[in-house]
């Protein structure tokens, strides 16, 4: 359905080196929702605008069902593209009513008929999206949410082969949020409509997505099921950018089919190998925050002892910073543990299926950025 | 969204590279590009060519040459010039600055009663032209007849000589000292309070912080201001042609008249004389710039502080009157001396017994006289087409230049705000000089066209001044999301960039207006026998010594001002209301 081919966009004073988008290959199946997500920067989002023809590339090609929109010698402009897209802004024009706003895109193309019948399409959009009673509103009269629905409206009036969404959700508060995830998903499924989401934020990320594509400096890093990318990322930096805060390094020790023997400051673990290691190799591991238990009692002799060094409450969580023999990890406990406070003595127990496995400097495709976890409703892009 | 049918055709074959330039996008943005690299280069250009050939629209042969130079810096009394120009240009930038930041540090630091004040203020050089306003204090300070002089004579005071160096200065000072105020206004209104808070709390009496944090931080501005008062004024016309002229005191401006008044007109001196000027203002605003640019004051935030209020205590009073004074000075003087010789068949000062002469006969003469009549419709005609033009030219360029990635936009951006370097009287003359001499296949001179270049090329900046910020405010994805809805360019321009823009555009266009029907250091230059705009008219029967009609004249003027300023503050006001 889209089909992206060695994409490149250069934006003029930056040099070859630091392209927004460096070479991009990818393919979005017919009615398949694909979230592009990464750091601020990554070149998400000025991918997404050489998909809508807002932006021209220096190299590589574009096609949407299977025709070329841009590539060597040919390009067209977002007017002349079958799409429908909703930026981080809402972009509701202020001049406009509701309906005038979903109007629009019937009546400026070259194909539009009667008033009546645009009049009608709009009105039904706007059903589908559960404003109809606000057709007549003036455009700036309306909640961020109301504002959001009417993007949503307007970007699939004229039935576009492609739906574009920029951020869509990164304006609303918390619980708006979820509730306008859950909506897009709902109405992207009911059309089959082809979908590519522009995200920084992992949780909408792994919600929404059929396909998950990671990207970071311009690149790729990984793509995947939401879960596989959750589950077992193969890079560093998806495992960073996912919020696995914890990385230690070990040794492996041996080697058993699928699982390995890999000894660590605190003892020897027994986790999921991975590709490409071998007995005697230097390894990264990851550990979630929530993948341990924690606890005032030493259960076990392989149990690592710590301190707390400070905690955090998160309301249904807290998080607590252990101090170990050679490392701080941050671990996360759901059950109430009331009443550990700083200089407590604890013990952990990783939860060995959990432990994400890598062999070390290798795997990673590109550093991981300066702030591993972009805070939810900030707008980093551009 | 539940009757989805099949797709409607909506994409058409790829448009090679090559054709992209012939869009229209690309047609309407280069045409405008050209227009305003014509209208800010060729005056300026074809001046310093005049200054460096030998003879220029004269009879035989023309070399290139310094001579003009030599002759007009060696020739005697251009040292008297000079030291008249600076000595007047200066000494206005003084007195201008330091009533107008000390008015404006009263309204927007003190508690003074004066608030009603500030707005008035801003608006009166709107609508009193300089024109009238010299034309006023020459009335208020006649030697003879002038009530002010008689005043003082009562007094046994010795009277003032309106038509001197001191008398010019004076009257450039009541111009442009609300211009100052309101940068005053606006350098201590952006200043951050909690700087001067701070300086208290760290044991600083008020005076010292005034002296130590209020004043530095001020400084770049009330430099700037001081040097763009001193190129206005170096480069305006009427104060020292009405004022000084007739007492043999020559600067710039005046003598670049006289020069081209004399016969044979000569050429060279004018355009070295131009050239000259044009190398003050120049860098006297580049300068001024620099400064702006490193000013501490800049690092202020947008966020809508109050400012601290100093409590004057029993000088609230005083203070008020200071407002007063300036409000009579700047206001109620010259405008009540224009309606009362208005109203007088032949001049006499104020007394009873002229009361009884008053009548309405010098505005019945005026629509009589069909050559008031034509500079009337002349003045509307040129001053409309002026910012017709000037808006739309403006409205294209802004969006060249701020919302486009077009390569050589910067370059077209200096081009549009070039004229606010160049003097009024400078581009007349070049306007002049280009008419005069190009080969061109149409004759401007002695055509309402050619002051409508003149006044497009001068308003240039102040459209950019309300259309770039205009342009600024609209979010890039409200056009992207217009084109990604199936909009072409074209489209797009009018179905979401004029609609926004409306405030601006109306701003653009009145303000514009404004300045064009005012205009005279340009229009002096350009006007022939059937061309006479209002302000020109003004000055011609100023000459002839005509006082009452002047008068009459200039009320009318005055009037249709207010009434445009009015439009212009309902406009602004409405689309604000509405916007919020």
């Amino acid at each position: 359905m889209i089909k992206l081919t060695g994409l490149v966009k250069r934006y003029p004073g930056r040099t070859v080196a630091n392209n927004a988008v460096d070479g991009i290959d990818l393919d979005v199946a017919e009615g398949e929702l694909v979230t592009l997500l990464g750091p601020s920067g990554c070149g998400k989002t000025s991918t997404l605008r050489l998909i809508a023809g807002l932006e021209r590339p220096n190299s590589g090609e574009i096609s949407i069902n299977g025709e070329v929109v841009a590539g060597p010698g040919c390009f067209l402009g977002a007017h002349r593209r079958p799409i429908g897209i909703v930026f981080q802004s809402y972009a509701i024009w202020p001049h406009m009513t509701v309906l005038e706003n979903v109007m629009f895109p019937l009546r400026v193309g070259k194909h539009h008929g009667r008033r009546a019948d645009m009049r009608a399409r709009a009105l039904a959009a706007l059903d589908g999206v559960g404003l109809a009673d606000f057709a007549d509103r003036p455009a700036p009269a309306l909640s961020g949410g109301q504002q959001q629905r009417v993007a949503l409206a307007r970007a699939l009036v004229r039935e576009p082969t492609v739906l574009l969404l920029d951020e869509p959700l990164s304006n609303l508060d918390a619980g708006l949020r979820d509730r306008m995830r859950d909506e897009i998903r709902a109405v992207q499924q009911r059309l089959g409509i082809t979908t590519v989401f522009v995200t920084h934020d992992q949780d909408e990320a792994l919600a929404v997505s059929d396909r998950v594509v990671v990207m970071n400096g311009g690149r790729i890093v990984e793509q995947g099921l939401p879960q596989e990318i959750y589950t077992w990322p193969r890079s560093e930096f998806t495992a960073r950018f996912l919020g696995v805060s914890n990385t230690m390094s070990g040794t492996v020790t041996a080697l058993d089919g699928e699982a390995a023997d890999i000894a660590v400051s605190g003892g020897t673990l027994r986790c999921r190998a991975c590709e490409g290691i071998e007995p005697g190799q230097r390894v990264s591991l990851f550990l979630r925050p929530e993948s341990f238990r924690l606890s005032r009692r030493r259960h076990d002799d392989s149990d690592w002892a710590g301190t707390i060094a400070f905690s955090i409450y998160q309301g249904d969580c807290w998080d607590y910073h252990v101090t170990l023999a050679e490392e701080t990890v941050k671990v996360r406990v759901y059950r109430e543990k009331v009443g550990l406070a700083h200089g407590d003595t604890v013990y952990l127990k990783p939860d060995e299926d959990a432990v994400i496995v890598m062999p070390e400097g290798g795997a990673v495709d590109a550093p991981p950025p300066v702030r591993l976890t972009p805070r939810r409703g900030q707008r980093t892009d551009r | 969204m539940a009757t989805l049918t099949e797709t409607p055709p909506i994409h058409e074959p790829a448009v090679p590279h090559r054709r992209r330039f012939l869009e229209p996008r690309y047609l309407i943005l280069f045409g405008a590009a050209v227009v305003v690299a014509y209208l800010a280069l060729v005056p300026v250009g074809t001046m310093i060519y005049a200054s460096l050939r030998s003879t220029f629209l004269g009879l035989g042969p023309a070399t290139w040459t310094f001579g003009n130079y030599v002759r007009t810096f060696t020739a005697s009394g251009f040292g008297a010039l000079v030291a008249n120009s600076f000595g007047y240009a200066a000494a206005t930038a003084l007195v201008s600055v330091v009533l107008g930041f000390g008015l404006a540090w009263l309204v927007t630091r003190t508690n003074t009663p004066a608030k009603g004040f500030a707005r008035i203020a801003a608006l009166v050089p709107l609508i009193i032209p300089g024109i009238l306003n010299t034309v006023a204090w020459a009335l208020l300070f006649s030697p003879q007849t002038g009530p002010l002089n008689q005043v003082l004579r009562a007094a046994h005071l010795p009277i003032f000589d309106i038509y001197s160096l001191r008398g010019m200065i004076f009257v450039q000072s009541t111009h442009v000292t609300p211009i100052a105020y309101l940068m005053g206004v606006a350098a201590f209104t952006s200043m951050d309070s909690s700087l001067e808070e701070a300086a208290l709390s760290s044991g600083a009496r008020p005076v010292r912080v005034f002296r130590s944090i209020t004043l530095r931080l001020v400084r770049p501005a009330i430099l700037s201001a001081a040097l763009l008062m001193f190129i206005q004024t170096i480069s305006t016309f009427e104060v020292p042609q009405l004022l000084g002229v007739p007492n043999h005191t020559f600067v710039f401006v005046s003598r670049m008249y006289d020069a081209l008044q004399s016969f044979p007109a000569d050429y060279g001196t004018v355009a070295v004389i131009g050239v000259f000027v044009l190398v003050i203002a120049a860098v006297g605003l580049i300068v001024s710039q620099r400064i702006t640019k490193r000013s501490p004051t800049q690092t202020v935030t947008g966020k809508g502080f109050r400012p601290k209020v100093t409590d004057l205590g029993r000088w609230r009073w005083p203070a008020f009157a200071v407002f007063v004074v300036f409000f009579l000075v700047t206001v109620v003087l010259p405008l009540a001396m224009l309606l009362w010789s208005s109203l007088l068949p032949t001049y006499r000062p104020p007394s009873f017994a002229a009361l009884r002469t008053l009548s309405l006969r010098n505005y019945l003469t005026l629509f009589d006289t069909p050559s008031l009549l034509d500079s009337l419709r002349n003045s509307a005609i040129t001053a409309l087409s002026a910012g017709l033009i000037v808006t739309v030219l403006t409205a294209v360029v802004a969006y060249l230049t701020i919302k486009t990635r077009i390569r050589g936009r910067w370059l077209l951006d200096g081009l549009a705000t070039v004229p606010i370097a160049v003097p009024s009287i400078v581009m007349g003359v070049g306007v002049l000089y280009w008419y005069l001499a190009a080969p061109l296949p149409f004759h401007l001179y002695g055509t309402l066209a050619i002051l409508i270049v003149a006044f497009v090329t001068i308003g240039l900046p102040y459209g950019m001044r309300y259309l770039g910020p205009g342009i600024s405010q609209i979010n890039d994805e409200l056009e992207e999301a217009a084109s990604a809805s199936g909009a072409g360019w074209t489209q797009t321009f009018r179905r979401i960039y004029v609609p926004l823009l409306m405030p601006s555009l109306l701003a653009a266009f009145l303000y514009t207006t404004i300045v064009a029907f005012r205009e005279i250091s340009a229009a002096i230059f350009l006007y022939s026998q059937n061309t006479e705009v209002m302000a020109v008219k003004v000055y011609d029967l100023w000459s002839n010594g005509d006082y009452s009609t002047v008068a009459a004249l200039g009320v009318v003027m005055v009037l249709l001002l207010t009434i445009v300023v009015g439009v212009v503050r309902l406009v602004t006001r409405r689309f604000s209301l509405e916007s919020s």
